[in-house]
């Protein structure tokens, strides 16, 4: 416990250096939290005017849409929150600061995360936040206990799973310095393809959502269970609950995907 | 001294020491390109190639070899930041790869070319952080704030953001940085590379000073031979990967380092045509009224010299040059190093 305690500690520190360093270019700042805002509020606006022209979207009406959009979008955001030096991690390797982080008595992990604390996201989390809200309040849930519980579990759950995409994109960078490019695919692609319901993709698509890179347990399989549908799939009902499963597993193949790059981590030359 | 009193034995051990990188080879022009993408062919480059020494508790060792030798890369692979690709590196009784955090926490180290400070703040918000880092209690924190604010005279910048000091005073600071946790250990890459005359001075009085006041274990890497000649009793020279010479600085003097110059500033209008005819040296270089003279310390002394150049010339100024270090790696490259025959005495030397 006490260990905890100071890790958070040291966190709450280090996070406090990073974003009065941020401050020193303030004006950037507030333009990067408008633009965030900005794009996050036409993002959704799309989905909304296409729900003007059709009706439904494979079945899935307005309200249900905006329970997925809602679900990742916040996921997405908080994961982007606490994890977007992820983000930068080229650059950390390409200029060798990542000599500095291993020379020093903390997890190098815990240290990355530690130099960017992306405020600017607060605006797509309370964006996310809304459509959720709205999306809670016109649709015919029938609340019990078990579901506001796993409504909550699925948030947390979906929010480490991004985290490990995150992670395990900055190890990628280990191996291939320029690899940021398919990086994003997999990170910003997962978070847009778990906006909408599976049941647009084609067949491999799904199968790579659930079984490969599981961006499907985010808000999909959760959705499913919240809004009591049938899976078109004709998977069994427990499968839906496994999102935590799916997070862990990917947390776990991050962590070593880590620890093997920065075993063959090779530093600058000088 | 500081920190628990480790077991008997170096601090820091290395056996056949090894590093290999992997350096990517491109394919030229558009169609080479294309190529990258589905072949990638790769050369390998040892960049440490069987090193091999021990360091005791309280040694100054200096490692010297010119640019690409191996020396950053074995001081990194002494700190845990690269992983070895073959032999046996333990410090402090540690291996620093398994146990990074662990020896983390016991040695400090300094970049010369990177800072290890927080760029944008102040460098007192810097040590500050680094106290909870290293998680260093509050009194012993004040107490070696204290020590450093005098010995490097840190006051007058305390306040000021990292990106904004000079050279010299972001070097002090991360002195001050690297040791607030009392290491047993300090590694120097490169410390006074860039600095003037005056700031190199200060760096080595207080490298002296925690060395002997803290019996801090000091192992850096420099071209400058000044650094080793002043403050390390102990030599390393690496070349190519591999560790040319482990012993004293003396030693390698008086057996390779035979040659010095020496740099006369002769009075103007007077004997500046033709070259410098002394006996036992030979001009080497000329530059109107400065002349460099190379002399070999086996046939005279530069004191002899002096007194020959002067009392043939009218003298302004003169300065002696020591041999570069890429000279005489060099020269043991040439002539190879054979320490069973033992050094002939060298004679005075100024």
């Amino acid at each position: 416990m006490a260990v905890i305690f100071e890790t958070g500690g040291i966190y709450r520190r280090l996070i406090g250096a990073h974003l009065r360093s941020q401050m020193q270019h303030k004006v950037s700042f507030v333009l990067r939290t408008l633009g965030t805002f900005a794009a996050n509020f036409f993002d959704f606006a799309g989905i909304a005017v296409l729900f003007g022209r059709i009706p439904q979207l494979s079945g899935w009406s307005l309200p249900e849409v905006a329970l997925l959009y809602g679900i990742s979008s916040l996921c997405f955001a908080t994961a982007e929150l606490f994890g977007g030096a992820l983000d930068n991690f080229d650059t950390v390797i390409l200029q060798g600061t990542f000599d500095r982080v291993l020379l020093r008595p903390l997890d190098a992990l815990f240290q990355v995360l530690t130099e960017e604390f992306a405020l600017r996201r607060l605006g797509r989390m309370a964006q996310g936040g809304l459509v959720l809200g709205i999306a809670l309040a016109q649709l015919p849930v029938s609340w019990t206990a078990g579901k506001v519980l796993f409504l909550a579990i699925s948030l947390v759950s979906g929010t480490a799973l991004f985290l490990g995409i995150f992670v395990l994109g900055a190890a990628y960078c280990f191996w291939i310095v320029q690899g940021k490019e398919a990086t994003h695919v997999v990170t910003y692609g997962g978070d847009f393809m778990s906006n909408y319901p599976m049941d647009i993709y084609s067949h491999w698509l799904k199968r790579f959502a659930t079984f490969v890179l599981p961006i499907g347990f985010v808000s999909y399989y959760p959705s499913l269970y919240l809004l009591e549908r049938s899976d078109p799939f004709g998977l069994p009902d427990w499968f839906r609950l496994m999102g935590p499963v799916a997070a862990a597993a990917v947390c776990l193949a991050a962590w070593c995907a880590w620890r093997g790059g920065v075993s063959q981590y090779q530093s600058t030359g000088s | 001294m500081n920190g628990p009193p480790g077991p008997a034995g170096p601090v820091i051990r290395v056996q056949d020491l090894r590093k290999t990188f992997r350096v990517a080879l491109h394919h030229r022009g558009a169609l080479g390109a294309v190529r990258n993408l589905v072949e990638r062919r790769f050369k390998e480059v040892r960049a440490v190639d069987g090193i091999g020494f021990a360091i005791q508790r309280g040694e100054m060792v200096g490692c010297l070899g010119p640019n690409g030798a191996g020396k950053s890369t074995t001081i990194k692979m002494l700190t845990g930041i690269l992983t070895p690709s073959g032999g046996d590196v333990e410090v402090l009784g540690l291996s620093p790869q398994r146990k990074r955090k662990e020896v983390a926490a016991r040695i400090g180290v300094v970049f010369g070319q990177r800072t290890q400070l927080w760029w944008d703040l102040p460098l007192i918000e810097s040590l500050d952080l680094l106290r909870y880092v290293y998680r260093v209690p509050a009194e012993r924190y004040r107490r070696n704030l204290d020590t450093f604010r005098a010995l490097l005279d840190l006051d007058s910048f305390l306040n000021t953001p990292v990106r904004q000091l000079s050279l010299g005073q972001r070097m002090r600071g991360d002195l001050a940085a690297s040791l607030l946790h009392d290491p047993e250990i300090l590694y120097l890459d490169e410390p006074t590379i860039g600095l003037d005359v005056v700031a190199k001075h200060r760096m080595r009085d207080f490298l002296r000073e925690i060395n002997r006041e803290r019996g801090v274990t000091v192992l850096l890497t420099t071209h400058d031979m000044a650094d080793v000649e002043q403050l390390c009793s102990r030599l390393l020279i690496v070349d190519r990967g591999r560790l040319l010479y482990d012993g004293s600085l003396r030693e390698i003097r008086d057996r390779l380092g035979t040659e010095r110059t020496l740099v006369v500033d002769l009075t103007s209008g007077e004997g500046l045509d033709g070259s410098l005819n002394v006996p036992n040296a030979r001009e080497v270089r000329a530059d109107g009224p400065r002349r460099w003279l190379r002399f070999d310390r086996k046939d005279t002394t530069a004191s002899d010299l002096i007194a020959a150049v002067a009392s043939r010339y009218r003298l302004q100024d003169l300065t002696i040059e020591e041999p570069e270090i890429e000279l005489i790696v060099r020269r043991i490259y040439e002539k190879g190093l054979d320490l069973t025959v033992p050094v002939k005495s060298a004679g005075a030397t100024l």
